[in-house]
Formats: structure tokens, sequence, C-alpha cells
């Protein structure tokens, strides 16, 4: 065990050669410290996965206050969405392929959007990554870190991009069509979409993150100062 | 050589794969580093001195032979062992130097420390010491970027020494530097093997260091042609550019 200093001046052993993963705590400072250094280059990051996320997020916004309206939205709502042709002219089934299509591209651009920020920031550091492991850095260490700093930039460009999204989709709602916009999504719908939109956007951070890093980490250290970006 | 042997390397060879061609950077090396020792391991470009250097140093694996490090055989290591190893027993100085460009030059040298599970306190105090000891007392605040070339590779060196290892292995450490900076890195390099009793191993093609060094391993297409020790490299090479010890 090498948890703390004492193990490097006891008799090296055999059996004690082996070095253990820094604890998660440690880790966590390390991550934090590290985006504190970084915060420019975070914030670009994190700035990619908001505008992502917002953009998602306000598509499913419209979308939900769209079929909210139709099945609950008063006479004269109706009336004034369909003038505008957003309800109802179509037939059904035309609309809904419509929707289809609009939420799966803005799905597909968030998620591109995402993994590519993701995938940049963690290559341009191939090299900090060899340089870790050559002054010993498990994979494990390397994997956690990139784990936790990635989590971290996504629940934070999440979180803002969930109510970027929220702010545009209702302002815009609100603006063309009033108060009773608020009356349309039920309680339950709406907490569905923004955890889904939350939950998705956090997970993408994190797998864009840890495949290169775990490529990375995987790579004798020697193959990872090599990279050239 | 003595019997204290502290590295040996048994029939190594690496064989690079490059589409269709293969290249055996290696051909089959045998080499023993006795404890305490300087030795240099010089060779043109494209001759195998990093691939030897690489496979020594538990930063790559050999395609066959074995490269034994204190008594243990770096291919049968699990991974916590190998990282033990670069982390406690080896100090590695790069010739593009490899510091962390985002952390102070205190925080690249206590790195190594924070691995090995050393209090922050300690390394701090640890940290300070080395960079006293390289010759950058009041920089530790300073980031790569803010400091010279030479300046860099004192900061690896103190890197290097982070967790008191018993070898340091400098690939090509003057390569990116001017003469007179190579000379100055050269020098505190052999002042580390005096004091602290370390084992350096360098892959270089700079004359300059042959003066320093105990022995010095000559690389040709991956094979050892010659192996010279320092009284040898004195008589051919002292009388040409006079130079003293």
């Amino acid at each position: 065990m090498t948890e703390n200093s004492s193990s490097a001046n006891e008799p090296r052993q055999p059996d004690s050669r082996v070095l253990t993963c820094l604890p998660f705590g440690e880790i966590f400072a390390i991550a934090l410290k590290g985006l504190r250094i970084r915060i420019w280059r975070a914030s670009l990051v994190i700035s990619g996965i908001v505008l992502a996320v917002a953009f998602l997020t306000y598509i499913l916004c419209g979308d939900g206050l769209l079929r909210g309206a139709a099945i609950n939205g008063s006479a004269g709502l109706v009336e004034r969405l369909t003038q505008d042709g957003l309800l109802g002219q179509a037939d059904a089934a035309d609309q809904r392929v419509q929707t289809f299509w609009i939420v799966g591209l803005a799905t597909l651009i968030s998620f591109v959007g995402i993994v590519n920020a993701m995938l940049m920031s963690v290559t341009e550091r191939f090299r900090e990554i060899g340089t870790m492991k050559c002054l010993g850095a498990l994979n494990r260490f390397v994997l956690r870190l990139f784990l936790v700093e990635s989590a971290l930039e996504g629940a934070v460009g999440t979180g803002l991009g969930v109510l970027l999204g929220l702010a545009i989709g209702f302002g815009e709602g609100l603006t063309l069509y009033g108060g009773e916009v608020w009356a349309l999504f039920s309680a339950s719908r709406f907490l569905t979409m923004v955890a889904a939109c939350f939950v998705g956007g956090v997970a993408l951070t994190i797998l864009g993150a840890l495949y290169p890093a775990a490529q990375a980490a995987k790579m004798s250290p020697v193959a990872a100062l090599r990279t050239e970006v | 050589m003595s019997a204290d042997v502290i590295i040996s390397a048994k029939g190594v060879k690496r064989l690079y794969v490059l589409g269709k061609e293969e290249l055996w950077a290696l051909g089959g090396v045998d080499l023993d580093v006795a404890r305490g020792e300087y030795l240099s391991i010089m060779g043109p470009s494209g001759s195998g001195k990093s691939t030897l250097f690489n496979a020594i140093g538990g930063l790559d694996t050999p395609t066959e032979g074995t490269v034994t490090i204190d008594g243990h055989s770096t291919t049968d290591m699990s991974e916590g062992q190998i990282a033990y190893l670069r982390c406690m027993t080896i100090g590695f100085i790069f010739q593009t130097f490899n510091l962390i460009e985002i952390m102070s030059a205190l925080e690249n040298v206590t790195l190594p420390m924070v691995f090995a599970g050393v209090s922050q306190a300690e390394a701090a105090e640890r940290g300070h010491k080395l960079l006293d000891q390289v010759g950058l007392t009041g920089r530790h605040d300073h980031l790569p970027t803010q400091l010279s070339g030479g300046q860099q590779q004192r900061v690896a060196c103190a890197r290097a020494l982070a967790n008191s290892p018993s070898i340091i292995l400098a690939d090509e450490p003057t390569g990116n530097l001017d003469l007179k900076t190579g000379e100055e890195i050269i020098a505190l390099l052999g002042k580390l093997q005096h004091e602290l009793g370390v084992t350096i191993i360098s892959a270089t093609h700079d004359h300059k260091m042959l003066a320093a060094s105990d022995r010095v391993v000559y690389l040709e297409d991956g094979k050892v042609v010659d192996i010279k020790t320092r009284d040898q490299i004195k008589f051919s090479f002292g009388e040409v550019d006079g130079a003293v010890d």
C-alpha cells in the first residue's frame, strides 16, 4: 500500500512494490484544481455543452408546449396556433413525423456537439496523460480524473443548458401566446423532459471524455507522449 | 563490472510494424548497468537508443527479451508494479522537458509525490528543497512557460528526483538546449550522481555528455557495437577538444 509516504521509507519488499490508486477525494481535489487552472478552456468546453443542451431542451420544450396546447389548451389558443401553422393543419400522422425529425435532429446535433467538445479537450491532453503515466499514474487514476472532471463539466454545462433552453422556450411561448403557456405542461411531463435532457447531457459528456481517456490510458506512456494533435 | 547490477537487459528486441514493413529497432541487446553508474547510450538517430531507453525504463515493452530492474523483470509486472517502478524507482528526464503546462514548477515537482501518496505539506517541503538543489530557489510559483528551456529542464531534473529514485533515465536531456545550458544540465546530472549515488542512464548524441559518463554504450542499427569506459573515452577525446574533468 502506498496510501501515505511511510511505505516509501520502509525497506522495499517485492510485495509492497505496488502502487495503489489515490482515494476518490484526492482525485476530486486534483480535478477541481485542474478545472480552476484551465478555467478558460473549460468554459469553452462547457459553453459548447450549454449550447447543445439548450438547443435540445428548447426543441423539446416547444414540442411539449404544443402537445399540451393540443390536449388542454383553450379554444382561442388552439385557433391561434392553427393560424400560425403550428397545430392541426396537416393530418396527425404527418405532424408526428415532422416532430420526430426535428427532435431527432436536435438530439443528434447535441450528441455530436458534446462528444466533439469532449473528444477534443481530452485528446489535446494526451501528452499530459503520457507524462503522468511516466511519473507513476495508474490507468485507473487517469480514468477517474477524467471521469470527475467531465462529470463536473457536464453537470454545470447541462444544468445551464437546460435552464437556457427552458428560458428561451417558455420566453418565446409567453411573448407570442401569453400566460396560458404556463398551464400547458403537466408537472410530471415537464420533470421527465428536464431529467432526460440533464441525464442525457451529463452521460454524453462523461462518455465523450472517457473514451479518449481510456484510449490514452491503455497506450504505453511513450505512445501517448508521441501523439500529435 | 561490479556485482551490484541495478538494471539488466537480456536479448532485448523490439519490432515495429509500419504497414507492411517490419523494422527491428533493437536486434538483441544485452546490457548490465551497475548501481551508481553514469552510463551514456550513444548512437546516431534511428540507431534504437530511444527504444532501448524506453525498454530499460519500463515505458515500453520489448517484443523479445527481458529487462530486470532491481531484481524484478518488467515483463512480468502488473500495472501497479510498473507504476510503482516509474514512480518510486526511476526518475525520467525528457528532451522536450514534458512539464505539465498548467502546473507551477513546484506542482510539477511534487506530482510524483502525489501519486506516491505523500502528504501535501511534506510534498511541498521536499519540492522546495529539490528546487533549491537544482538552482531554482524562488521560482516555485513560475509556470513552465515563464521559465527558460534550461530552467524547465532543471524543474524536470527536480521532478525526476521527487521520490528519491535509485535510477535517473534521461533521454537526450540536452537536445533542446543551447551549448552552455546543456553543459549546466550535464554538470547537474553529474552532481546528482556523485552526491546522491543515483544511477544515471542517458541516451544522447551529445559528445559533451561523454566527459561525465563512466561508460558509453555505442548503438548502431539496434545493436551494441562498442562499450567504452571512462578511461578509454578520455584517451580518445581528451586531446581532441581538451576536455577536462
